[in-house]
């Protein structure tokens, strides 16, 4: 039998199906939760670096404006210091540089810039001066607090030092006018230097104009390593700026021009912590696929399996049922209930199929019964008729030999019932009837037997041959004008046995064998070519029974097979 | 069933993956702590010069925000390239991965660079050039222009005929010759030359004061001097004051040094070259580290750092300032 035509697409393994399921499942949901986490993550930190960057600038401007603070107290101190006395001021600005070594040097100028008179340790300052950064009057006249952008000290020889000049009137001095202290970084890059934001965030320090008073990195950006668009942030006003990769954050310092300017960097404070997240999701990501690997490998074991088992040993039940054997599948409660089903149902197939073809050996049983009982009524009278005849032309003898066969022949036919019969009494069973034919066609009919003695104790279906030469007799000697001849002959084949019967008369076509092996005997009575055939593959199986070989004109050869069957075997049967 | 023979094998395999990718993962997962710091050597010629002190500078800059374990060796003098040839193998010996060179001889120390370059070693020249295949960058002067354009500096600001006396520094120094070579021709095109004299002195001020002095003297026509490198810089100034010519001599150095730029506000010195020494020692260890990280690629064969003059007129201009003195 062929399974139905399923309807739709045919789904993959159950297995397959969980395992897609629930890896799309935590894919889609890891996705989403990521991209939404991560977004959230960058702008927590972004705005975190904003507050880190503005705390540290803060941070950095209170101890600038703490500097400035200062050295406008020291620049009070100097100025007072000018109406000293020479002695005592030179001591008093002597003991300064000492404990400030910050101050670079303490200079005075006449209203016109010329350097009057100059405080410093271990130097002196030329006599010719080439050209004085520290100081320019016409600068120094616009405005009350003079402070300079960074420049080289120039007024020593061989001393060169970065240093800020802040200036200052001296109102009412008879010597100067100016007063200026020049201030090297020395003290201001402490304070700038250490503030870090984030690992290469830093602060500098720049004045209204935007040049750069002091850099963490100044000789980078003095050797053209390095820049900052201190034109762009000079304009912006105090705040923190993010920008696409840097976030600016500018703190004004009180009392002063100065600004300190803090820069960090986005990428470096968020990506870090965004790579880290998204290694984090992939890692739980493969985690949850490996884990859901595990579990369908799992599931295929619980369910899949099992039922794989169940549907091989339904294939096998389907192609060899009668040697099917089963084993009962374990599995979960739902799979051991179904195969155990499927026992019961091996069972009663098995039970039912068994009944069937008892029945049906009963039945030709039966029917072989009723049909020795009727064996043919023309055969039996016309039998009498020659006996009779015989009887009247006083051929005793021949009467006498002819009444023996006929008994012969319905005492064997009878074989107290039983349906297997050895062979040596079919064998004689067959040569009654042939005797009895021969008579009846004057001796038209002559037949021959060859057999081979070791098949004469096997068993046989009892009346195989009698229908087969019934068949050559009527269908293929009675036609004939000149005698006919019939062979019998018994021999093994292998394990089997063969019987051949062969005649010489009109023959077949084939149609008339397929009707002969196909169908009842129909108008006539008596036991037909296709009752005989039927017998044997009951008995015996598919492979044996009937093979017929027949050509018009030349005669007809009917094969019998059977299987060596010794007493005892099939009785029961 | 045909199929669940093949299966258990495919199960394995799929273990075997979820296995392997849970140790890929806990790997990845583990953040990469930064290794001990790479070691690079800085094998120059002095570490006297201002200079060099200045080239340590950008280095040791350069090193601190790239994390770098840098070595800063040097011979007693300019000339030793035997002694220099040491500290190359010994860099080598303390396993350096890169070496940042300046050649104090362009032959005599190549065979030293190559047998470091054998031993797996990065080889990048700083200022002075080596004859070696192995160098992987020149991070430096353009010698040559560096050379014509001292020649131009006298040529823009001496009028009429130009006797000119060369100061230079080691023959085995490509640097020198190069920078002499620019000097000669560029003096040779201008047309205005007569004499022009080289004399080759060692790479210290004394030494190099004296033969300025002997050159002076046996050249009294020489108007203009050229001195090549820092030390024969500060050596012909203090030729040109102890003769008191510095009316009479136009002198173009080369490299700040506190002297020559004291010289130049009193007028021994006319004009410095100024090279870029920090960019040269800042550059090199970034080259280093990126050879060292595997982007090789980026790096240019030739990297020119700046060079300008500086004469009394610029010489407090800030991009001067910038230039010749150094920020602490």
């Amino acid at each position: 039998m062929t399974p139905g035509k399923r309807q739709g697409r045919r789904l993959p393994r159950l297995w397959v199906i969980l395992v897609g399921m629930v890896a799309g499942i935590t894919a889609v949901v890891l996705c989403a939760v990521s991209t939404f986490f991560i977004a959230q993550y960058r702008a927590g930190m972004v705005q975190s670096a904003r507050t880190a960057s503005a705390q540290a600038c803060t941070q950095a401007a209170v101890t600038v404006a703490r500097y400035v603070r200062d050295m406008n107290e020291v620049m009070e101190l100097v100025q007072t210091s000018m109406w000293y006395r020479s002695t005592e001021r030179d001591e008093f600005l002597r003991d300064l540089l000492r404990v400030r070594p910050d101050v670079v040097a303490v200079t005075t100028y006449t209203e016109e810039g010329d350097l009057l008179d100059c405080w410093v340790l271990d130097h002196k300052p030329r006599d010719e001066i080439l050209q004085n950064l520290s100081f320019d009057a016409r600068r120094a006249a616009e405005t009350d607090s003079y402070v300079t952008p960074p420049h080289v000290e120039t007024i020593f020889e061989g001393y060169y030092p970065w240093v800020v000049t802040m200036a200052s009137r001296l109102n009412g001095n008879e010597e100067a006018d100016w007063i200026s202290l020049d201030i090297s970084f020395s003290t201001i890059s402490e304070y700038i230097s250490n503030v870090g934001i984030g690992a290469h965030g830093y602060c500098f320090l720049m004045d209204e104009e935007g040049n750069i008073v002091y850099h963490p990195q100044q000789q980078l950006i003095y050797s053209g390593l390095k820049s900052e668009d201190t034109a762009r942030l000079a304009q912006m006003p105090d705040g923190t700026w993010a920008e696409e990769t840097v976030i600016y954050s500018i703190t004004g310092i009180e009392d002063s021009t100065w600004r300190v300017v803090g820069v960090s960097y986005v990428d470096e404070l968020v990506d870090l912590s965004v790579k880290t997240m998204l290694r984090i999701c992939l890692a739980v990501a493969f985690t949850v696929l490996a884990v859901v690997l595990g579990a369908g490998w799992v599931l295929s074991r619980i369910l899949s399996r099992p039922l794989a088992a169940l549907t091989a040993a339904m294939e096998r039940f389907e192609q060899d049922a009668d040697h099917f054997t089963y084993e009962p599948v374990a599995g979960t409660r739902e799979v051991e209930e179904l195969s155990d089903s499927f026992g019961h149902m091996v069972q009663r197939i098995q039970h039912l199929m068994a009944t069937v073809r008892e029945e049906e050996v009963n039945l030709r049983k039966t029917e072989l019964k009723a049909l020795q009982a009727q064996i043919n009524p023309h055969f039996l009278y016309n039998t009498l008729d020659s006996i009779a005849w015989m009887c009247e032309q006083n051929r005793n003898a021949d009467a006498v030999s002819m009444v023996h066969a006929l008994a012969r022949l319905f005492r064997i036919s009878i074989s107290k019932g039983h349906e297997l019969i050895p062979i040596r009494k079919e064998l004689e069973h067959a040569e009654s009837y042939l005797q009895i034919q021969k008579y009846r066609y004057k001796n038209q009919l002559s037949y021959q037997f060859t057999v081979d003695e070791s098949c004469l104790d096997c068993l046989c279906n009892k009346i195989t041959l009698q229908p087969i030469l019934e068949n050559a007799i009527t269908h293929g000697l009675d036609l004939m004008v000149e005698p006919g001849h019939i062979d019998v002959e018994v021999c093994r084949d292998g394990e089997d046995i063969l019987f051949r019967v062969r005649d010489d008369g009109v023959g077949m076509d084939e149609e008339q064998v397929r009707h002969i092996l196909h169908s009842e005997p129909g108008d006539r009575t008596g036991i037909g070519i296709k009752n005989v055939n039927d017998r044997l593959r009951i008995y015996f199986g598919e492979g044996y029974g009937l093979r017929i070989e027949s050509e018009l004109d030349e005669g007809t050869c009917v094969e019998i097979r059977m299987p060596q069957v010794r007493e005892g075997k099939y009785e029961t049967k | 069933m045909r199929q669940n023979k093949t299966r258990p094998a495919k199960r394995l395999i799929l273990a075997a993956w979820a296995a392997a990718l849970s140790l890929l993962l806990t790997s990845c997962l583990q953040t990469s702590t930064a290794g001990d710091p790479h070691k690079v050597a800085l094998v120059v010629k002095s570490a006297e010069t201002q200079f060099f002190l200045s080239m340590f500078a950008g280095a040791q800059a350069a090193a601190a925000e790239y994390n770098i374990d840098l070595t800063i060796t040097a011979p007693e003098s300019e000339e030793d390239y035997a002694a220099q040839n040491t500290l190359v193998e010994q860099a080598v010996a303390d396993g350096a991965e890169v070496i940042l060179f300046s050649a104090t001889d362009y032959e005599n120390t190549a065979d030293a660079i190559d047998a470091a370059a054998q031993k797996g070693v990065g080889i990048i020249a700083i200022d002075s050039d080596v004859n070696s295949t192995a160098v992987a960058s020149y991070i430096g002067t353009d010698n040559y222009a560096a050379g014509a354009m001292a020649a131009r500096a006298a040529l823009e600001r001496v009028e009429g005929e130009l006797n000119v006396g060369i100061i230079n520094y080691g023959l085995n120094s490509a640097n020198g010759q190069e920078r002499e070579r620019g000097a000669r021709e560029t003096l040779t095109d201008s047309g205005r030359v007569g004499v022009v004299q080289t004399i080759n002195t060692r790479a210290e001020a004394k030494s190099a004061q004296a033969d300025t002095e002997a050159l002076l003297q046996e050249h009294p026509e020489i108007n203009v001097l050229l001195a090549f490198n820092e030390p024969t810089s500060v050596g012909a100034a203090a030729a040109v004051r102890g003769l008191e010519m510095s009316d009479t001599v136009f002198l173009v150095g080369f490299d700040s040094n506190v002297d020559t730029v004291d010289d130049l506000q009193t007028g021994e010195v006319d004009a410095l070259v100024v090279q870029n020494p920090y960019a040269m020692g800042y550059l090199g260890v970034e080259s280093a580290y990126k050879l060292l990280t595997g982007r090789a690629r980026e790096l240019q064969s030739i990297v020119d750092t700046s060079t300008r003059i500086v004469d009394r007129d610029n010489l407090f201009a800030m991009d001067s300032q910038k230039a010749l003195f150094a920020f602490d």
